[in-house]
């Protein structure tokens, strides 16, 4: 059974003049275990995408969506406490720049001693207190911290980036959700560390088969650690399909300029050659081009990409383009 | 061959705590270390936090003094304070574009600022080298009256290339001035950098931690780890045989990420 089941999920800021539709018809389906990669650059709607499966946007934004499953749960049609209660007790967030979201005023302790889920707690009142405790240092040990007593004492300015950013996962799997959305977890952090974060995500997916969503901006860094990718660009749905399948074999020009403009991708290239890219900017809100928003940088626009484009399925890799780059590779 | 353009001997720098009176501590936040830099050449700087890439950084521009050691520019020693020199030659790119440029300054006046400091052209010379380093940069002449708010991301890193590139300088410093772009921009940069290294015959000085864009990028490269030089020569080199432990977990905690692809 599919986890999370979203079908042409558009979300819309509300302004004075006019909505603007930030994102476009976006499809994003994930399976029970999988570890799914969201990428897409800045403002391409990754991080409104996963506030909205999360339930944290305010009245500003409108949702709306043809499907939006969890579970076999319709959460559209729900109320909104009834909702609340589902994705609260199944799904954790994790955010960059772990340091600034932790409370700079409370130890590592109590906060984590907050997170704890209550009704996991068995005993008397009087038990109840020590049980929080080494519940707190059983989330640490979860999450490879061994000296837990210097990190419960300690404050999150007294901590590197890695040990808040393990805090952080710890206080996510305390209610043991089936979903943990990763939205940029290494962001500005050294390659070392960054190293040590994804192995720890991968270890829980593999150990207690938590479907992972791993949300970032860079192609390259997630490739190593995620079974399946989708692709946004400026709010609109590019492509889908294993890592493999994107990796390798990009559909969409849109992706294949993002393989083909890392530098560490294709090692093939010499020293100091000219990188491909795609002429311009990403669009702003304000002034988004109509039909396929890829369209004024695209290489293969033609006067049809005006329109835009209906997802195209080949053996569950889809792509949302009128050319796609499928007979590139025969 | 070209000639040596920079060259730097023996540099070295202590910071000193301040808070004991007798029994004084020492804090080597740079040991030691030599170098030369060719015209059309890279070097990159590679570390971790607290290695001492970025005190390097401020010793080369001058935003602090040595505590040994001297920096030559074409043979010729850099005084200390001089500033007037320095700032002519070496330029600095800092990560963050967004917040070094002065928000309540047009792209005009604030390109215009380095050049009234440092050179006697009158107004319409000035204007007519910000004209021409703006389209040199990629960007049009009418953003001269724009607000640096009124930019994305990769057109603000490259008003902080054309700032830097405005006085003609010899060496420019981008310390991690890459990092955090997006992807297709990143490639945009790194297209124009190579572009005006072939042009100007700059020689930069690449602090970074990804290795991918070292690699692309430099000709040489330097690993620092605690202030220490632990490897030093050509990219290809290193990261095809790294001789230190360290460089080999630095590479390593990179490349296994695309092993199988």
């Amino acid at each position: 059974m599919n986890l999370i089941d979203i079908r042409n999920l558009s979300i819309e800021l509300q302004t004075s003049t006019q909505p603007i539709l930030a994102v476009d018809r976006v499809n994003l389906t994930m399976k029970e275990g999988e570890v799914r990669g969201l990428v897409g650059e800045s403002g391409s709607g990754k991080s409104l995408l996963a506030q909205a499966i999360v339930g944290v946007l305010d009245e500003k934004w409108k949702v709306d969506a043809d499907r939006f499953h969890w579970r076999g749960n319709d959460l559209m049609r729900l109320t909104p406490e009834e909702r609340k209660a589902i994705i609260s007790k199944d799904v954790a967030m994790i955010f960059q720049e772990p340091m600034a979201c932790l409370d700079p005023t409370t130890t590592i302790g109590e906060q984590l001693e907050e997170a704890v889920d209550v009704e996991q707690l068995t005993g008397f009142f009087w038990q109840k207190r020590q049980q929080r405790k080494l519940a707190a240092i059983n989330l640490l040990h979860k999450v490879g911290i061994k000296q837990h007593e210097m990190c419960v004492k300690s404050f999150p300015h007294q901590l590197t980036d890695a040990l808040c950013q393990r805090v952080m996962i710890a206080m996510a799997l305390a209610r043991r959700p089936m979903l943990l959305i990763a939205d940029e977890p290494t962001a500005a952090m050294e390659s070392t560390n960054q190293g040590q974060i994804f192995r720890l995500l991968a270890s829980l997916n593999q150990l207690k088969n938590m479907s992972i969503l791993l949300i970032s901006h860079d192609l390259e860094n997630v490739t190593h650690w995620t079974n399946a990718i989708t692709v946004m660009y400026s709010g609109q749905f590019v492509e889908a399909g294993t890592t493999e399948q994107i990796f390798n074999q990009p559909y969409h020009p849109y992706t294949r300029a993002l393989v083909d403009s890392s530098p560490k991708a294709n090692r093939m290239i010499p020293n100091k050659s000219r990188l491909m890219t795609l002429p311009g900017s990403i669009p702003i809100l304000q002034h988004l081009p109509i039909g396929c928003r890829l369209g004024p940088r695209c290489p293969r626009a033609q006067q049809k990409c005006v329109h835009a484009p209906k997802i195209k399925n080949f053996h569950g890799h889809q792509v949302s383009c009128h050319f796609p780059l499928k007979d590139s590779y025969s | 061959m070209s000639n040596v353009l920079l060259q730097v001997i023996n540099l070295s720098k202590n910071y000193k705590d301040k808070n004991y009176w007798f029994n004084r501590k020492c804090v080597a936040a740079l040991e030691p270390l030599s170098f030369d830099i060719m015209a059309h050449k890279t070097l990159a700087i590679v570390g971790e936090t607290g290695s001492g890439k970025s005190t390097l950084a401020k010793l080369l521009v001058g935003a602090e003094l040595p505590t040994t050691g001297h920096i030559r520019l074409n043979g010729q020693t850099l005084a200390p304070g001089d500033f007037k020199q320095r700032c002519q030659y070496i330029r600095m790119i800092f990560q963050d574009s967004g917040t070094t440029l002065n928000p309540s300054l047009t792209i005009e006046q604030l390109l215009d600022e380095p050049l009234r400091l440092n050179t006697d052209l009158d107004e319409t010379e000035r204007h007519q080298l910000i004209r021409d380093t703006l389209k040199k940069v990629g960007l049009l002449a009418e953003h001269m009256s724009f607000y640096p708010h009124m930019f994305s991301g990769g057109q603000k890193q490259r008003i902080s290339l054309a700032r830097a590139i405005i006085l003609k300088p010899q060496v420019i410093i981008l310390d991690e001035a890459l990092a955090s772009l997006d992807p297709s921009l990143r490639s945009q940069i790194i297209n124009l950098l190579l572009d005006l290294q072939q042009q100007m015959g700059l020689a930069f000085i690449l602090i970074s931690h990804n290795l991918g864009i070292v690699r692309h990028f430099s000709d040489d490269m330097m690993v620092l780890c605690q202030g220490k030089v632990l490897e030093f020569g050509k990219t290809t080199d290193i990261l095809q045989k790294p001789q230190h432990k360290y460089t080999k977990k630095l590479i390593m905690s990179q490349r296994f990420q695309l092993l199988h692809r």
